[in-house]
């Protein structure tokens, strides 16, 4: 069953609106955390066990008590708003029907890690998560809940809203902040490893996604405590589930941690469309391996129980597909998609990529041969841990899982060819090239 | 000369008190503190193979060549941007088959998109990508796909090219446009494997030091335009000697062929020049080639030459009486200094020596390495004794004054740059009475002792004396920090022709002043003679010996 809590108004009309979202009780929350002390709201916070949304799940209290104590530099807060892990859009839900709900978040954790400037860098693509966003902004810098002396307190508090351009590596954290200083979005090079200690500009920054700022605001409205009551042991709370793909029912579902997943697919979502069977699910934005449907029998959706049966819960991005779906198509669509977005900055990525789209595509065109499933395997393990960042992962995972888990929807394609048909094969393509060349001269 | 400091490995880094040990492939070294694992595993005699990481310049950590296992850490580090720890335990490709297997790979995804050209290619011969491809993968690629196709022969300036299919992506050119010299004309534009250099649109990468990118470039996606296509460098002639276009001394490597100067690099020195090298020197060696060289001695009587022998030559100079005045350019070397100031002590009159030392304005860019001067051994001249420190531009012009009018009767001029770079003033002046054949006798009589028959000291000279050109000479250059270096010969000198110094030791008269028979006995004597004991001609090739001075 659905459980509402960062969702609990998001069918009001007007909610984005801020008459609407205070008559609801917001900013409640927020005026009462700058009465207390920043310490106890990061206490408070660890105490609800709430784990970051955008997809790696780091602990959210922690993560704020990485900033240095008395650096002499200003602290940056940033609301990471460039959800553009295919799969996803829950982040769009919210800032599109309830900005404020962010916006109150990005107060309260402002006032917690002593931040007076924030930024929400947001997925270019998405223009109308951006007006409605900005309308919040402007409404809350009328009626002083922004800008100098917020609320009456002696607290000095600016948010600015900047567009990304339409890359999705810039939803790193450190490719975001390179990007936001106006360099190449490129992530950096880790250690660091968090930009808490040396972030926007090398001073303090506390990078959090606008679920996770949306879950702090309600947090503080129902009490950590009970914040904590739900969900399992280790993922605490609700979650919010982006499903698409073969279900009836696709959107934006919130359930409590530890629901079972198939629950949520055939009760929430309606089940698979047109009476089908289901393959597969990919259970956390394109970037995480997919499981097929036996593995998903008893998983619940917490993070620990998926990386159990071999996935992440990452961002939350379910895609779901019937048993219709040739797992070859997905994997060659999610390869160009990664092959399209590396940035180029790390070899293993940057040829990486492009290599597995260009394998993917050869085996759907026909040529594929036997050994380039193995091929996959070997490149998956030089480019895995060997990247500058996850990007390395996000795509050698889906590739890899897609060829172990079925093998059926290549084994027809693959014919027996042996080496010297490579080298064949080598050939042909080296006098392709060459006549190429003669053309372009 | 107890000044005399050790000479440290070249690229050892600079002193740091503190030590931490650590175990390199099972090996305990001491190494100190905040240096990183590439450097670390160099001191413990360990190449750790890297392409985008250099010493001078901020850390990538792109390439990945560099990985290695580190004891306790979650996935492999790279060397470059890992600091070394007390206790850190490291295992190189040497010991671990992970580590092997990674930089294997990353050779092999760095290949699959390039073109392969090396029988075309000028970096052939002396390119990582070939050398570690031989050391750490050499097997077959297994990439069956199209390469992907980007600019070929692009220029990104005046002096350099680039070809976008070779180029691996280190950004080192991108780093040091960005960092030394601070113009930034490069970037990286597009993503993925679509990613290529690339000069900002209104620009074009013409700074002072643009010449250098082709030294950083680990490959051959840049090359200098001037030497494309020239030759395949193992056919080149390659000696390590210093540029001296100027007081700065930049480490170089020289390659000739053919009798030409086919390509000129820098050599890492960490106390002069890192591994940068302005475009004046590197392009500019042309000028240190005799434009008319001439091999006999020349006595010009009422405008007429007529070929002597050095025995005449010699028999005229001293029975034409003492010198009022030495010129000495600014680029002989300090054995050929220290000669002359033997020589001086042994005369009973002292004639006034004068050394061409001129100033000219730098930008801020180019002092980041230029020195003003023209004149890359003053300081050995300084070493020596033959001038004053104060007021050197001074003391030439005083020189320049009195030759242009007509005070001094008998001048000795050394050196083919004895007169370069006249100033305007005495340009005129001087040329029109050097060159008037009519009135040189009455004015000076000029012995001139050089290899150009084309410089101004030649056309007004009464007795040109042939001796070495300045890429013939070795020995010791003295540059502004007091680091004395070693300037190695290029080419071999003409037969017949006396060397500089065993003209100076033949106008002594009645006098040894050395018992050297060639250039390395020269020196070898000049180290004993000025209290260098212990110092040998190796030690000071390999980075040189500071004589105490500052940058």
């Amino acid at each position: 069953m659905e459980k509402r809590i960062l969702l609990k108004n998001i069918d009001c009309p007007d909610l984005h609106r801020l008459a609407k979202y205070e008559e609801l009780g917001g900013y409640a929350a927020a005026r009462a955390a700058l009465a207390s002390e920043p310490a106890s709201l990061i206490q408070a916070i660890k105490r609800s066990g709430l784990r970051g949304r955008g997809g790696a799940g780091f602990s959210t209290g922690t993560k704020w008590e990485f900033i240095p104590k008395n650096s002499g530099k200003p602290v940056y807060l940033i609301c990471n708003a460039d959800e553009s892990e295919p799969g996803t859009f829950k982040d769009r839900l919210l800032m599109e029907r309830d900005p404020h709900l962010c916006l109150e978040g990005m107060i309260i954790s402002a006032w917690a890690i002593g931040a007076h400037w924030a930024c929400v860098y947001i997925r270019g693509e998405y223009a109308y998560s951006y007006e409605r966003l900005k309308l919040a902004i402007d409404e809350c810098y009328q009626k002083g809940y922004l800008g100098k002396n917020i609320f009456g307190s002696d607290f000095n508090f600016d948010i600015i809203l900047h567009r990304g351009a339409g890359a999705y590596i810039c939803g790193e954290e450190t490719a975001l902040i390179e990007s936001l200083e106006g360099k190449k979005g490129q992530p950096r090079l880790k250690p660091p490893f968090f930009p808490a200690a040396i972030g926007l500009y090398k001073a303090p920054t506390i990078v959090n996604n606008v679920e996770t700022l949306c879950a702090v605001t309600r947090i503080f409205q129902m009490g950590a405590d009970a914040y904590a009551a739900l969900g399992t042991e280790k993922s605490k709370g609700t979650k919010l589930f982006s499903v698409s793909g073969h279900v009836n029912k696709p959107g934006v579902y919130e359930v409590e941690m530890g629901y079972p997943l198939l629950d949520l697919i055939n009760v929430e979502c309606g089940g698979v469309w047109k009476d089908r069977a289901l393959k597969g699910v990919i259970p956390g934005g394109s970037s995480m391996p997919i499981l097929t449907a036996e593995e998903l029998k008893g998983v619940v959706l917490d993070y620990e129980s998926i990386q159990a049966a071999g996935s992440y819960l990452g961002s939350g991005g379910f895609i779901v597909f019937d048993e219709t779906a040739n797992m070859l198509d997905v994997a060659c669509n999610i390869a160009h998609f990664y092959a399209h977005e590396s940035c180029g900055q790390c070899t293993p990525c940057r040829e990486g990529a492009h290599w597995i789209e260009k394998i993917f595509n050869r085996i759907a065109s026909g040529g594929g041969i036997r050994s380039d499933l193995s091929l996959i395997e070997s490149i998956a393990k030089q480019v895995e841990g060997h990247t500058i960042c996850v990007f390395g992962e996000a795509f050698v995972w889906p590739a890899k899982a897609f060829v172990k888990k079925f093998p059926d929807d290549f084994a027809n394609l693959l014919s027996d060819q042996d080496r010297l048909i490579q080298i064949e094969r080598r050939k042909e393509i080296g006098e392709r090239q060459i006549n190429k060349g003669v053309e372009l001269s | 000369m107890s000044l005399v400091e050790k000479k440290e490995a070249p690229d050892k880094p600079p002193k740091v008190e503190q030590l931490v040990n650590i175990m390199i492939d099972g090996r305990a070294v001491s190494v100190p503190a905040g240096i990183n694992l590439i450097e670390a595993a160099k001191l413990a005699g360990i190449e750790i193979p890297h392409y985008c990481y250099h010493p001078a310049l901020s850390i990538a950590g792109n390439c990945r060549m560099c990985q290695v296992e580190v004891k306790g850490a979650r996935k492999m580090e790279i060397a470059c941007n890992t600091i070394v720890k007390e206790g850190m335990e490291v295992a190189t490709h040497h010991s671990s088959r992970a580590v092997a297997d990674s930089q294997a790979a990353v050779l092999e995804m760095i290949l699959i998109n390039h073109p392969l050209d090396c029988t075309v290619c000028d970096q052939a011969g002396h390119c990582k990508l070939q050398d570690y491809h031989y050391q750490y993968n050499a097997k077959d690629s297994r990439f069956l796909e199209e390469k992907e196709r980007k600019v070929k022969a692009q220029p990104l300036g005046p002096t350099v090219m680039l070809d976008g299919e070779r180029c691996i992506m280190c950004s080192r050119c991108v780093r040091f446009c960005d960092e030394v010299t601070g113009t930034a004309e490069l970037g990286i534009a597009n993503r993925g494997d679509r990613s290529v250099i690339v000069v900002h649109p209104d620009r074009e990468l013409n700074n002072p030091f643009s010449g250098t990118v082709v030294d950083l470039c680990p490959v051959g996606a840049l090359t200098h335009r001037q030497w494309r296509f020239n030759t395949r460098i193992w056919f080149t002639k390659q000696v390590d000697s210093i540029c001296p276009g100027c007081s700065t001394g930049c480490n170089v490597k020289l390659a000739s062929r053919d009798s030409q100067i086919v390509q000129v690099k820098a050599r890492w020195n960490a106390d002069v020049n890192k591994e940068w090298l302005c475009d004046y020197g590197r392009y500019g060696y042309g000028k240190f080639v005799p434009k008319e060289r001439f091999l006999k001695p020349v006595e010009k009587i009422n405008g007429a030459k007529q070929e002597i022998t050095y025995d005449q030559a010699f028999q005229k100079i001293i029975s034409a009486g003492e010198f009022d005045a030495i010129f000495l350019s600014g680029d002989l070397l300090t054995e050929e200094y220290h000669l002359v100031s033997k020589w001086l002590e042994t005369l009973r009159y002292q004639p006034k020596i004068y050394l061409n030392y001129l100033e000219r304005s730098l930008s801020d860019l180019e002092k980041i390495l230029i020195s003003p001067d023209y004149s890359p051994n003053y300081q050995g001249a300084l070493f020596c004794d033959l001038i004053k420190l104060e007021g050197l531009k001074d003391q030439w012009f005083e020189g320049l004054r009195a030759l242009s009018a007509g005070k001094l009767q008998r001048v000795l001029m050394f050196g083919d740059n004895v007169l370069h770079g006249l100033p305007a003033e005495f340009e005129s002046v001087l040329s029109a009475t050097l060159s008037d054949n009519q009135t040189v006798s009455k004015v000076s009589k000029i012995v001139f002792c050089g290899s150009d028959a084309a410089s101004l000291a030649a056309i007004g000279a009464w007795i040109i004396l042939p001796t070495e050109a300045l890429l013939e000479k070795s020995g010791f250059y003295i540059n502004r920090q007091k680091r004395m270096q070693f300037l190695d010969s290029v080419f071999a000198m003409p037969s017949g022709v006396l060397a500089q110094w065993q003209i100076i030791a033949r106008l002594a008269i009645g006098v040894e002043l050395t018992k050297a028979k060639n250039y390395r006995e020269l020196s070898r004597h000049f180290l004993a003679e000025r209290g260098f004991e212990g110092v040998t001609i190796a030690q000071i090739k390999n980075g040189g010996i500071n004589l105490g001075g500052e940058l």
